[in-house]
């Protein structure tokens, strides 16, 4: 055979090999087992062969199209033909010009040292056997006001044990609640995150192996408050023998705040998931027309493990169609976020179609039971979902009179209730909007039409209640706050708004009881002294009155309500033996 | 170094893992330069067969540095004390390489309580059919192959594992050759390809 012909490791595979695997195949990585060098791709040579052929290797889900996807880790068929010729011939190794210089990888955090390294309170100890398993962390962050992010960097731990992480904002600590022991961390797949405002999430934060972490364009830095946690929801799975898992986060500030607020848009049908034992082609679908003009910038589906053949398309108004993504053979373990290499325009009407094809038969290996049986939506990773999460980036016209962010957000929330009227975040969620650009009426009737759902909601009877108070509706608003603070007697909100309405009805006694147990709960709130100061002040308990403004003035020295009422007491002649 | 063409680069290379062969032939003790032979981890040459009379012999051959051989640490710890004294089973390790030193750790790591021997000349790979790992073998009472090929169906193709194993083809061939059934068909494994590796 000429020599030209003959496929050799240096000319020919090495750069495959150093581009596509070394990210992961390297010591420390994912990978259980380098791929950096001739003899380490010889004495794997028919199994490189075999998984590139099926594709298995190196792991990308999505078919190839038109609207290209960053790094994408996907092999040509001509790349793949060559690495079958190169075992076939022998796996010879080639002339050592011909290999190119070795790739070079930053070691430890990626993204340089960062500015604060956050480290998992207790470690998880992942046990020898059993099927996948989901914990979270929770990250208790180190800022002492709001600061901006330009990235964060994940470090799971143990890469070839972790097979992908999330991060989860939690700017209410609402995830707490949910550890059995303090800072412990708790098991679960799917979770729920309370939020107090309109702060739509805006940032995918995933890792998967070979993961490189991108700082965000100095546009859209990431903002971080105090008091917020970050919940790192990691997927493992078992490797054989007990592992300690204890990730770290890495944050990289920048004093630039954002100028640009992306938006998570969710698609989604759990609703239509009911799928029966043996059905090989379920279908769900769900479709959503933009209102306003955006640029897309990222794109997650998620299901579980039925999910077989997942797409996403965007419909213009032009009626010109485009594959946003495209994903035949599902795998959960390889869940990932698809960042476009170029942000995708879409204009206001365009429709946006979500088809997830699901696979509940036997010959669905991934499937978790055996025999099959019918799969319900559920937070479970034998239930199912069907998610389409976007990143975008509404387009601002200048003369735009409302916050284009918050338009989308309500639509989506009035499409979920198009699609389930029973959809109880839904109601909460659009509620929550409509209160916050002043449409109060229709506010108060999403958050009664939301609690006819689920009547014994804390957080959807203190938002009533809080909604009718705020119109004026004391003696309306008493029942629901509480009825919150009876689901959850440890609800700040609801005890500090409980107390506001009893001050309007001059229940001052009443209202002091439920000031305490706020600042009890929040001891840092200016706002809580302050009031249960005046409170105070209102029942002549003047002494313990001051007391508690001069914790507001500490907390907050520029507390205007506790400095007039502390100057006030104090410039009174009745008070001053007191 | 200059190569001219295919012909003399090929002979060049089985010239040269020759005359490696030759000279870890030399280093090993005695009577066998003659015979291939598994080895105990102290460097002893070793013959399951010899001390398993009358006994089905299961070996069970795998590598510190495959992921899937690792993951069937606790059951295959769990199948030998359901076996106990009846069978005769080892862990096998073919790597050319892998160190005495470094199987034992790898056996404190991953809680293993089994004897091992190590596989470099692939004796046994070769008596025992094995291709991949991790793979097993069963023998039974005269020592005639019964059974080869994975512990169960746990994995369809590398990393596409199912939530739970269905076939159970180690545990179904060891009770063939412990009561005289038909054993399982053989099913290839997945893993790492022996013949490659080092």
């Amino acid at each position: 055979m000429p020599a030209a012909q003959q496929a050799s490791f240096n000319r020919d595979i090495a750069p495959i090999l150093f581009r596509y695997c070394a990210p992961c195949h390297r010591p420390g990585e994912a990978g259980p087992f380098p791929l950096l060098t001739y003899a380490d791709a010889k004495a794997r040579a028919r199994q490189i062969a075999a998984l590139t052929s099926k594709r298995f290797m190196p792991p990308w889900l999505p078919e190839p199209q038109e609207l290209r996807f960053a790094d994408e880790l996907r092999l040509s068929d001509e790349q793949i033909t060559l690495i079958q010729k190169w075992v076939e011939q022998g796996a010879v190794e080639g002339a050592p010009a011909d290999l190119p210089p070795a790739p070079q990888f930053v070691p430890g955090w990626q993204l340089g040292r960062p500015d604060e390294i956050i480290e998992a309170e207790k470690p998880y100890t992942l046990p020898a056997s059993g099927s996948d398993m989901y914990w979270n962390f929770i990250f208790r962050t180190p800022v002492d006001r709001t600061r901006w992010l330009k990235a964060i960097e994940i470090r799971p731990g143990d890469k070839r044990v972790v097979h992908h992480a999330n991060i989860l904002v939690d700017r209410n600590q609402s995830a707490r609640r949910q550890e059995a022991e303090s800072r412990a961390g708790f098991p679960g797949m799917e979770l729920k995150i309370e939020s107090e405002n309109f702060d739509p999430d805006s940032h995918f934060l995933f890792w998967k192996p070979g993961t490189v972490p991108k700082p965000e364009p100095e546009s859209m830095s990431l903002r971080l408050d105090k008091d917020t946690d970050l919940v790192l929801n990691i997927h493992l799975q078992p490797s054989g023998k007990p592992e300690k898992i204890q990730p770290n986060l890495g944050l990289y500030f920048t004093d630039k705040p954002a100028t640009h607020f992306p938006l998570l848009l969710q698609m989604e049908n759990d609703k239509k998931l009911d799928i029966p034992a043996g059905e090989k082609r379920f279908l769900v679908t769900d479709e959503f027309t933009l209102p306003v003009d955006v640029d897309l910038l990222a794109i997650y589906p998620h299901a579980h493990y039925l999910g077989k053949d997942l797409q996403a398309l965007a419909t213009l108004p032009d009626g010109s169609a485009k594959t946003l993504i495209h994903i035949p053979q599902w795998n959960l373990n390889w869940q990932a976020v698809y960042h476009y290499a170029d942000p995708v325009p879409l204009p206001k009407g365009t429709t946006i179609s979500m088809r997830y094809v699901y696979d509940n038969s036997s010959q669905n290996l991934a499937n978790p039971n055996d025999p099959p049986r019918r799969v319900a939506a559920g937070n479970r990773s034998s239930d199912e979902m069907a998610h389409l999460w976007l990143q975008v980036l509404p387009r601002t016209s200048s003369n735009a009179d409302f916050d284009p962010r918050m338009l989308l957000q309500e639509s989506m929330a009035r499409h979920n209730l198009e699609k389930n009227p029973a959809d109880f975040e839904a109601h909460y969620n659009l509620a929550a909007m409509l209160q916050a650009r002043g449409a109060q009426a229709e506010a108060i009737q999403n958050f009664e039409l939301a609690l006819r759902l689920r009547p014994q909601d804390a957080t959807a009877n203190n938002a009533l209640g809080a909604a009718l108070l705020a119109a004026g509706r004391i003696s309306e608003a008493m029942p629901y706050l509480n009825a919150a603070l009876r689901a959850q007697p440890d609800n700040f909100d609801a005890h500090y708004n409980l107390a506001s309405a009893l001050v309007s009805q001059d229940k001052f006694l009443e209202a002091i009881e439920h000031y305490r147990a706020a600042v009890r709960l929040h001891p840092d709130d200016a706002n809580a002294e302050a009031n249960l100061g005046s409170a105070l002040a209102e029942t002549g308990q003047l002494s313990e009155a001051k007391l508690h403004f001069r914790r507001a003035l500490r907390i907050d020295p520029n507390h205007k309500l506790a400095r007039e009422n502390l100057e006030q007491i104090n410039s009174d002649p009745k008070n001053l033996q007191q | 170094m200059h190569r001219s063409s295919l012909t003399s680069q090929h002979l060049l290379s089985i010239f040269l893992s020759l005359a490696a062969a030759a000279l870890l032939l030399l280093v090993l003790p005695c009577s066998l330069a003659a015979q291939k032979t598994a080895l105990h981890l102290d460097g002893t040459p070793a013959d399951p067969f010899l001390a398993a009379s009358g006994k089905p012999v299961v070996l069970i051959f795998l590598r510190t540095d495959c992921p899937i051989s690792n993951r069937y640490a606790p059951l295959l710890q769990q199948i030998s004390s359901r076996y106990g004294a009846k069978v005769a089973l080892w862990l096998v390790y073919p790597s050319r390489t892998s160190s005495a030193e470094k199987i034992r750790q790898h056996e404190h790591d991953y809680g293993y309580k089994l004897p091992a021997l190590r596989d470099p000349q692939h004796a046994l790979v070769t008596q025992a059919q094995v291709q991949v790992t991790p793979e097993a073998a069963v023998f039974d009472a005269n020592h005639r192959l019964l059974y080869h090929g994975r512990i169960d169906d746990l994995y369809q193709d590398s990393g596409r594992a199912r939530p739970a194993a269905t076939t159970h083809e180690l545990d179904d061939a060891i009770r063939a050759a412990l009561s005289g059934k038909t054993p399982p068909p053989n099913a290839p494994g997945v893993g790492c390809y022996i013949a490659d590796l080092e």
